[in-house]
């Protein structure tokens, strides 16, 4: 497969993480293997350049190590994966809670790049104020957040409920690209994007600052 | 597939120092505030630019631009403003992922309150908050918002694979976003108070020649019919008065915009429209406050003409700082 990156991108990227990869990290991917009976003309393509990707960003630091588990079932268990493709990142401050689920392209890959600088810093871009309000959640959060890679407001949304998970392994964050997924797409009405489910319960669409979004978290887990 | 993967350009700033006095503070990097970047960066200005989204503003949403001169065959709205932030950023200029939300006086300076209560001291500012698009003027537009009602077809097209959809509007973005909707949606119907499209010659006879488009002339929004989704819009003949229902899942909208001057309002002189009043060196009604794009009274909201407002403006508040400190 021709690579996806251009060599400028690389050499972006590159000079991001020597700047500012501290610790480890590492990214745990989920996929199908060729012949399996999961594997569609549809969702096909897809694997193969969420492979690519996640490969060619794991090449670029010797700080960030990569992990494929293919029809794994045990592991898919173990980190309670809903849907294939799945990419959890995994440092220090998280375990098992943020997840991209479908590729991570578009807008959305300065997502993935930015979650890898955070994971692997250990810190958020969160004010002091939302930092302790999410630390301070005591019961299971999920938060879904549906995207398309051409939607430039959308990694706001999704670099939020990232970062809220980062701060309290309880929180479970997912990106879920909705043209990858169209069932569960269809599930959650999804019409515009970024759409945020949490907790089943309470949904909005759109992109909103940290402080609103938070509230939204609250008045979910408060239902619950 | 057409894979594509932006690269975080903004990520790339190093830690804002606290106390730092800024020569420059830019509001919002869409075009005009990320050329006013540029320009600051080359002059050696200790400039940051915050911008509470994503940069690009609205032309992040353009799929294609072809009115922007040297790209003879066009470019993505994205991969343009990728470009601009990183020419900004090679000269110095700093992009930071902060909303300004207010800004007061301290003696000749200026203090710029962001979000998360981060208070920044600068010599002048320069106002690049751009434009929001008008809502759908019908009372069921917040019920519907995300339902079926949208405002990015660059973002939800995809969504109406199959489907019946309209679009309100007839300038450059209402044609160019019924033209993107053509590759997904199964007919797309415009709605236009008027007789003839506004929009540029080139788009007006690919749309005419779309055979997936349809148009409702003369006629304005009134209802959008649905229970949860949006099953419908009902439309009103200006002429006629008739009205009829139009069966779609989708409406689009894209009738023109709003600026963004809420953080100047009070204290810049606004058009009673809420645009910021700028002369010729795009100066607003208090000194060291300029204003560039589509926040400001311009005839003409494109991304050239923003890019020349930034140009001016950043020339003009260099002098105005060189004034400053005589």
């Amino acid at each position: 497969m021709e690579k996806l990156l251009k060599e400028q991108d690389v050499q972006y990227i590159k000079e991001l993480f020597d700047r500012d990869l501290v610790d480890p990290v590492e990214l745990v991917l989920f996929l199908e293997s060729e012949g399996s009976d999961k594997v569609t003309a549809a969702n096909s393509q897809y694997f193969q350049y969420t492979e690519e990707i996640i490969k060619e960003v794991s090449e670029i630091s010797d700080k960030i190590k990569l992990t494929v588990y293919k029809d794994d079932k045990e592991k898919e268990k173990e980190y309670g994966v809903k849907e294939i493709s799945a990419l959890f990142i995994q440092g220090k401050n998280v375990d098992k809670n943020v997840v991209f689920y479908g590729i991570p392209s578009g807008h959305e890959f300065s997502s993935l790049l930015e979650d890898i600088v955070s994971v692997s810093q250990g810190t958020t871009r969160l004010s002091p104020a939302s930092k302790e309000t999410a630390q301070n959640i005591k019961v299971p959060v999920e938060i879904l957040v549906f995207i398309t890679p051409t939607c430039p407001h959308c990694p706001k949304a999704v670099k939020t409920a990232h970062q809220l998970a980062m701060e309290n392994k309880l929180i479970k964050a997912a990106m879920i690209e909705a043209n990858e997924f169209p069932e569960l797409s269809k599930k959650y009405n999804v019409y515009a994007v970024p759409k945020v489910v949490i907790n089943e319960k309470v949904q909005f669409e759109g992109a909103l600052p940290e402080d609103i979004f938070l509230n939204k978290v609250l008045s979910a887990v408060d239902e619950s | 597939m057409d894979e594509f993967f932006t690269t975080p350009v903004a990520e790339k700033q190093a830690e804002v120092i606290p106390d730092t006095l800024w020569d420059m503070i830019i509001l919002g990097a869409g075009p005009g505030g990320l050329t006013a970047g540029i320009y600051a960066g080359r002059s050696g200005l200790n400039v940051m630019i915050l911008e509470k989204l994503s940069p690009g503003g609205q032309i992040a949403v353009s799929e294609q631009i072809d009115n922007y001169p040297g790209f003879p065959d066009g470019i993505s709205g994205t991969e343009l403003v990728e470009r601009m932030e990183k020419q900004a950023v090679r000269f110095g200029t700093r992009i930071v992922m902060e909303e300004g939300i207010r800004i007061s006086k301290e003696g000749k300076l200026f203090v710029v309150t962001t979000t998360g209560d981060k208070k920044y001291r600068t010599k002048t500012i320069i106002i690049s908050t751009g434009a929001d698009p008008v809502k759908l003027p019908v009372p069921e537009e917040e019920k519907f918002r995300g339902k079926g009602v949208s405002y990015c077809a660059t973002c939800d097209a995809a969504f109406f694979r199959g489907k019946d959809v309209a679009i309100v509007g007839g300038g450059d973005t209402a044609i160019a976003d019924a033209l993107h909707l053509t590759r997904f949606a199964n007919k797309v119907i415009i709605v236009h108070r008027r007789r003839e499209l506004r929009a540029v010659k080139v788009l007006q006879e690919e749309v005419f020649a779309n055979p997936k488009v349809v148009f409702q002339w003369d006629s304005i929004p009134s209802r959008v019919i649905g229970d949860e989704m949006v099953e419908g819009l009902e439309i009103e003949n200006v002429k006629t008065k008739e009205k009829k229902v139009l069966k779609v899942n989708g409406i689009f909208a894209a009738i023109g915009t709003v600026p963004n001057s809420k953080i100047v309002r009070g204290i810049v002189e606004l058009d009673e429209r809420g645009f910021v009043k700028t002369n010729y060196n795009r100066e607003t009604s208090v000194p060291g406050i300029f204003a560039v794009g589509d926040v400001r009274d311009t005839p003409l909201r494109q991304v050239i003409t923003a890019a020349g407002d930034g140009a001016i403006a950043e020339f003009s508040a260099e002098n105005y700082i060189k004034l400053m400190e005589r």
